[in-house]
């Protein structure tokens, strides 16, 4: 009975909090623009207003079907992510698992909105496959150090071994976290990795044909994928939580890393982007394994 | 390999108003590039046709929204070469810090359009909140915020009013402490360098055969300045550079212009300085029987896009028989885009265009 409560409590404080950095990062956002910005919780307001939205125009059944599919394969990752003393489907080999499951909620988006019909988000949407081409490579090299390390490939293990030891694995493997970090601003499309979805070339990409009750559950993604990359990176490198609010606390500090550089970087062009994975994290990644086998 | 069209149009983010460019793409790189203005046509030069000398003036200022003043003073002195007279000294000094001012607030919206079409949106939101200074000042000076409708044949409507030559300063003082601030952030950036250097080069024979003017022409490292060149209002009598580089890609032209709002500030430090004192408008004729002798002028100005001119026809009546503008973008936004978009990427299409500085409604008079 637990068990199923907590399967229905998981997604509700992923979605809510997810919703509430993505409010916390316009805020901050705009405060380094000397702008006021909007309130914290705006994004809920703008969730709500979308999803009551009735659909009027439709671009066939991926384009519909885009959004749930999104949030299917979030909602799958995120159980098998523990999240402070939640972890619902933990067993060996997880991590190996949240690795092929993470990349399908991106799938699905890529599936609506390549349906849409619209040549700008057709381009967004080889934008972020050949973006997702260029990160997994140093994501998959910080995440076999991790498991290098600490020998084995499931998340609680990983996280036991933490808190047992006393060291996170920051400050073990500091080079690992690094590259995973780097990865990370090309996973939650900030800059200057936010080539996929560039307002100036391609008119926001993949969301271009979306509204209504769609974008509102595009953003219901959005911060589900937020919250579980989050979740991934905290897991991996900060020790878990104990409970919730010390696991979202070490989320934020995360996150505002993100959005500062986000803030004041410039994007990359899709060439350099790729060049740039598969070269500095890459070669910091491969020297990081040779000190875990070390 | 297969071509699709892409349609950058009036509403999309990456485009410099209200224009259009239809592009043919092959994969990532533009195979061609057609420029399509026509959204803005106002009819300017058959307007004024039919209007009064004096009518015309609160149009001339629409023909570039950024940067309206070197319009106001190239019809003024349109005007005024026709009717044979020449502004007072005070009017002219007015002049110059009108146009530099106007200058500075048009490259720093050239800056924020620059720096938002290669990602980086802090600088947008600066330039824009600081360029409202000068709008501060304009409205101090002028009553108006964004056209001015200030310099008119003969001089200027008003005199300065008091205390606008120490909020002027105060203003300078502050845009250069925060020119620092923009070179930590994107000037001395390693990714606006790794973005801009190399894309859209204009060489320098191409730049001269094109047609190429202003900073846009500096940039690939020929000298000339109509300012310097054929000096007019106050601009003979004070001391300043006419930057040049040499490189003439995205990377110089948005350099040259951060290099002429330090000239800029300089000159009008030094005309609040050297302001002489007298009357701020010659005599003109009665403006409901504005006559002006017949005759023909051409006129030209610097503004911040580039070379302006404007050729006006008097056949003695209260209406000019014909004005002719030249407005600079006409040839940095169709034949210079049309020339430098093929071979680029998608992601470079809307940074060269706002290298490039293009004002649409110049184009479409």
């Amino acid at each position: 009975m637990l068990f199923l409560y907590n399967i229905i409590i998981v997604p509700i404080i992923a979605i809510l909090i997810g919703l509430l950095f993505l409010g916390i990062a316009r805020k901050v956002t705009a405060r380094i623009h000397r702008r006021y910005g909007p309130p914290v919780i705006q994004p809920y307001f703008d969730t709500l207003k979308l999803l009551t939205k009735e659909d009027n125009i439709t671009h066939g059944v991926m384009y519909m079907l885009g959004p749930a599919i999104g949030i299917a394969g979030s909602l799958l990752t995120l159980f098998f992510i523990p999240i402070g003393k939640y972890a619902l489907f933990s067993m060996h080999g997880d991590l190996i698992l949240v690795l092929y499951l993470g990349v399908i909620g991106s799938l699905g988006m890529a599936l609506g909105a390549g349906d849409s019909g619209n040549p700008n988000a057709a381009i967004g949407v080889s934008r972020g496959l050949s973006l997702m081409l260029s990160y997994e490579f140093p994501l998959v090299l910080a995440i076999v150090g991790v498991i290098l390390k600490y020998n084995t490939t499931s998340i609680s293990a990983i996280i036991q071994k933490q808190v047992t030891s006393g060291w996170w694995a920051i400050f073990v493997i500091p080079l690992s976290a690094l590259v995973f970090d780097i990865a990370l601003q090309g996973i939650l499309g900030e800059k200057p990795f936010d080539i996929p979805i560039a307002p100036h070339e391609i008119n926001s990409g993949p969301m271009v044909e979306y509204g209504g009750k769609y974008l509102g559950m595009l953003q219901i993604f959005a911060s589900l994928h937020l919250f579980t990359e989050l979740a991934l990176f905290v897991d991996l490198f900060l020790g878990g939580g104990a409970n919730i609010i010390t696991f979202s606390l070490k989320m934020l500090v995360v996150f505002l890393l993100a959005i500062f550089i986000n803030a004041i970087m410039p994007r990359f062009r899709m060439d350099q982007a790729f060049k740039f994975y598969w070269k500095w994290p890459a070669i910091l990644g491969l020297i990081s394994l040779i000190f875990v086998f070390i | 390999m297969k071509t699709y069209e892409l349609f950058i149009g009036p509403q999309h983010v990456g485009i410099t108003g209200n224009f259009s460019v239809i592009l043919e793409l092959e994969g990532n790189v533009v195979k061609k590039a057609t420029p399509n203005p026509g959204f803005l046509h106002r009819g300017f030069e058959k307007l004024m046709e039919m209007r009064g000398f004096i009518h015309n003036v609160p149009i001339v200022c629409r023909i570039c929204v950024p940067d309206p003043d070197p319009n106001e003073a190239n019809y003024a002195m349109a005007v005024e070469k026709l009717l044979g007279i020449e502004p007072p000294p005070r009017a002219k000094y007015i002049r110059t810090i009108v146009l530099e001012f106007s200058r500075i607030a048009s490259h720093l919206f050239t800056f924020g359009g620059h720096a938002g079409s290669i990602g980086l949106y802090t600088i947008p939101n600066w330039t824009i909140s600081d360029r409202d200074f000068i709008l501060d000042l304009f409205e101090m000076l002028t009553g108006g915020r964004v056209y001015h409708i200030f310099i008119y044949p003969g001089g200027v409507r008003r005199d300065l009013p008091d205390g606008f030559i120490e909020k002027a300063k105060d203003v300078l003082n502050y845009l250069e402490k925060r020119l620092d601030d923009y070179n930590k952030l994107y000037f001395d950036s390693y990714m606006f360098k790794k973005r801009a250097r190399g894309i859209g080069i204009i060489n320098k024979e191409d730049a001269i055969e094109w047609g190429v003017t202003g900073p846009n022409l500096r940039a690939s490292g020929v000298k000339a300045d109509t300012r310097k060149d054929d000096p007019y209002a106050a601009y003979g009598e004070l001391d300043f550079e006419i930057p040049v580089l040499t490189g003439g890609d995205a990377y110089d032209r948005i350099m040259i212009r951060r290099m002429e709002v330090v000239e800029s500030i300089k000159i009008i430090r030094q005309a609040l300085d050297n302001i002489p004192d007298g009357p701020i408008r010659e005599k003109v004729p009665n403006p409901m029987r504005f006559i002006v002798p017949p005759g023909d002028a051409y006129v030209k100005v610097e503004s911040s896009k580039g070379e302006y001119g404007y050729y006006m026809v008097s056949n003695g009546k209260d209406k000019p028989y014909r004005v002719y503008i030249r407005g600079a973008s006409m040839t940095h936004g169709i034949h210079i885009l049309e020339k430098l978009l093929p071979g680029n990427y998608l992601a470079d299409v809307s940074q060269i265009m706002f290298s490039l500085d293009v004002c649409p409604p110049e184009i479409d008079r």
